[in-house]
């Protein structure tokens, strides 16, 4: 998930370890961003089918008007997965893009 | 003249060990010991039935040659002992290392709050150079800490102000403290380190059982041993040692062999030198300084004293540094389970005033501190035995290693001859260094090259850091990568970054698919973002309420990560410092 930025080879270990400054893998944050907001999205839809009731997800329907074939259903909860992995590894890896080139531009 | 192809001087650990290792490899030494009985400093003496370690020897070795030669040797009879050692104070029992709620109730509310007074300035204002053994403890400990605990014993043992014990000395018991080792044992090996200090093993009998079957097999595979003899003069050609002179029943003998290992005081082996050395080398030998100490087994006709081992007395009322309850090693050790024997250990100088106290007066002083510290009156004591021990430790003091580094160069001309063992090296070498030194040297005379100096010189000292250093579970790097700090501005940028641009995408989106914009559950952001609508000026004051609420998570993530990181890191260099600082106890 991270990279160390080896700025000073000359440093003790113990010297990095206080003086590194973490940098963090765009595409690994990416992929872990996108697979726990595939599975919140995932869990969440599913939990509503199976508590049931007179309405099922009157509010998590919304979701649809973002991520278009999304319903609270079985098949549905696999499309807003999809949409989940896909927006949250995309932000993820944006963030870490924009965190890593903060860190650059800073030192 | 008898001729021998190796011989061994010395009958301790290191100088077994290296027999053992001759005969494995089918050579057969002969070995000279001075005493009359195999260990050296870790010997069993008996006396009526009653074992006495000297000194107390735990059996603890990362070292897994070492290991398995001890399981191999004793078997079932090598026991494991689950340790206790406290700290006696003021008639008081502290566990060591200090646990807060144990030090508060011992010590009263009014001396915790000075001592940690005392603790948070030194932590705060820490004296900036570390050059002896008391700044050590007093810029982790504080100074009322280091009073109270650490100055009298170390004092007790060395015989020297905790000020003038150099820091290459304390370097030297404290090496190895390495806040990686230490975060990687806290990560992935907490539970073996906890068990590895708090269990160790103990030959049924004491050390001296070991020793026993090492010399069975020694004797056995058609090595010689002979007690009761004393070198007298080791000739040499000045390139070779040539010879060994040594006294036995008042009978001089020589042998003569193709290789020397010498495990006996260097400084002695050093004036035993037939031409004589050099006069420097002489006199560098003859300033290399030991600490001797003295035992006082008192038989006492009581079940049980204390269920500890061992304890440290930092008391300043008695004269006495440690005290050994043999039965709570083994209870084999003593024959008579209704009575307990305690060793009373003494620190002095060989020939000092308390060396020279007739036993009789030992044996009364270690009564009467018995009686003042609490254990019962001295007319418990029903039988008494006492051992002097020369040359226990050797001492580090100012200049040792300029001397030893001339002995050593000067001994290096010597191609037959290898020095093995603490006292044959002048350094803390546990057992298992000792004899890791004589089975290399062993190897050694059968061609292959082994720096003995390097024993324990190279690998951390700390028996919990070892655990982990050996261990190529956790490299470095990773824990390097894994702890670093997060640059907080850089993930509030990220995360503010991010939030506004969804919430910007979002505004975006719903005014591109038209509709009943104005209906749209999106306006309920108004709620808390003031002036935001689902248009497109909209968007943009979401982008800003949004970006600043991200850059203030992520600020705060971040620095709660680094805090908690902080923290994690100090309480395992803390926590490291104490144990180093009981490996530093153990091993005097």
């Amino acid at each position: 998930m991270v990279k160390f930025d080896r700025k000073n080879e000359a440093l003790t270990t113990e010297q990095k370890l206080f003086s590194g400054v973490l940098l963090l893998n765009a595409k690994v944050v990416g992929l872990a961003f996108g697979i726990i907001l595939a599975l919140g999205i995932f869990v969440a839809t599913n939990w509503l089918i199976i508590k049931g009731g007179d309405r099922v997800g009157p509010h998590l329907i919304l979701l649809s008007q973002y991520f278009i074939g999304y319903r609270v259903t079985f098949v549905g909860s696999l499309i807003g997965a999809a949409y989940g992995f896909t927006l949250g590894t995309i932000c993820g890896a944006l963030m870490g893009w924009i965190y890593n080139k903060i860190v650059a531009f800073r030192q | 003249m008898k001729e021998k192809p190796v011989v061994v001087i010395g009958a301790g650990p290191a100088g077994l060990a290296a027999a053992y290792e001759f005969i494995c490899r089918g050579i057969s030494p002969l070995i000279l010991e001075r005493g009359g009985m195999v260990g050296g400093i870790s010997r069993t003496e008996s006396y009526k039935g009653y074992n006495l370690d000297i000194g107390g020897h735990r059996f603890f070795t990362k070292n897994d040659e070492i290991n398995q030669l001890w399981e191999k040797m004793l078997g079932p009879d090598f026991l494991k002992v689950n340790r206790l050692s406290r700290i006696y104070y003021k008639g008081k029992f502290f566990n060591y290392p200090l646990r807060p709620v144990n030090a508060f109730f011992n010590l009263g509310p009014l001396e915790s709050l000075l001592v940690l007074i005392s603790y948070c300035r030194a932590r705060l204002s820490p004296q900036p150079e570390e050059k002896s053994f008391e700044e050590w403890v007093i810029n982790r400990f504080g100074a009322r800490l280091y009073r109270t605990f650490f100055k009298t014993y170390t004092e007790k043992v060395w015989g020297i102000p905790c000020s003038e014990i150099r820091a290459d000395w304390a370097a030297q018991r404290i090496r190895g403290l390495s806040l990686l080792v230490a975060v990687a044992n806290a990560l992935f090996g907490g539970q073996q380190a906890k068990s590895l200090i708090e269990l160790f093993s103990y030959p049924k009998l004491g050390p001296g059982m070991m020793w026993q079957r090492f010399t069975e097999h020694i004797v056995t595979g058609g090595g010689e041993l002979m007690l009761h003899s004393e070198v007298s003069a080791i000739r040499h050609d000045h390139r070779r040692i040539t010879a060994v002179e040594y006294t036995n029943n008042e009978t001089r003998s020589e042998v003569s062999a193709e290789h020397y290992i010498s495990s006996m005081p260097i400084s002695r082996l050093v004036q035993l030198l037939k031409p004589q050395p050099p006069a420097e080398v002489l006199k560098s030998a003859e300033e290399l300084t030991y600490r001797s100490f003295i035992i006082v087994v008192l038989i006492i006709d009581r079940q049980t004293l204390f269920p500890d081992q061992w304890l440290y007395v930092h008391s300043p009322k008695v004269q006495v540094g440690r005290i050994q309850n043999f039965k709570n090693w083994s209870r084999f050790m003593v024959p008579d389970q209704s009575k307990t024997s305690i060793g009373m250990e003494y620190f002095c100088n060989e020939n000092d005033r308390t060396w020279k106290m007739a036993d009789y007066e030992l044996v009364e002083m270690a009564s009467r501190e018995m009686e003042l510290m609490g254990f019962g009156p001295a007319s418990l004591v029903v039988d008494s035995y006492v051992v002097r021990q020369a040359k226990a430790y050797p001492v580090y003091d100012a200049t040792y290693k300029q001397k030893l580094l001339k002995i050593r160069n000067y001994l290096d001309d010597f191609h037959n001859l290898q020095t093995i063992g603490r006292n044959g090296m002048h350094r803390y070498n546990n057992m298992d260094h000792s004899m890791q030194t004589g089975i290399l040297a062993a190897k050694n005379c059968c061609g292959e090259h082994h720096d003995l100096w390097a024993v324990n010189e190279e690998k951390s000292y700390l028996e919990e850091d070892r655990t982990v250093k050996e261990a190529p579970l956790v490299p470095e790097k990773v824990l390097i990568r894994a702890f670093a700090r997060m640059d907080k501005f850089a993930f509030a940028v990220a995360v503010g970054t991010i939030c506004g641009l969804l919430v910007f995408s979002a505004t975006l989106w719903i005014i591109s698919r038209g509709g009943d914009v104005l209906n749209s559950h999106l306006r309920l952001l108004g709620q808390y973002f003031i002036g935001y609508t689902v248009t497109v000026k909209g968007g943009f004051i979401a982008f800003g309420y949004s970006f600043f609420w991200g850059f203030l998570f992520g600020w705060l993530f971040a620095y709660l990560r680094n805090l908690f990181l902080a923290i994690y890191l100090y309480r395992i260099k803390r926590k490291a410092e104490l144990l180093s600082l009981r490996d530093f106890f153990d091993n005097f």
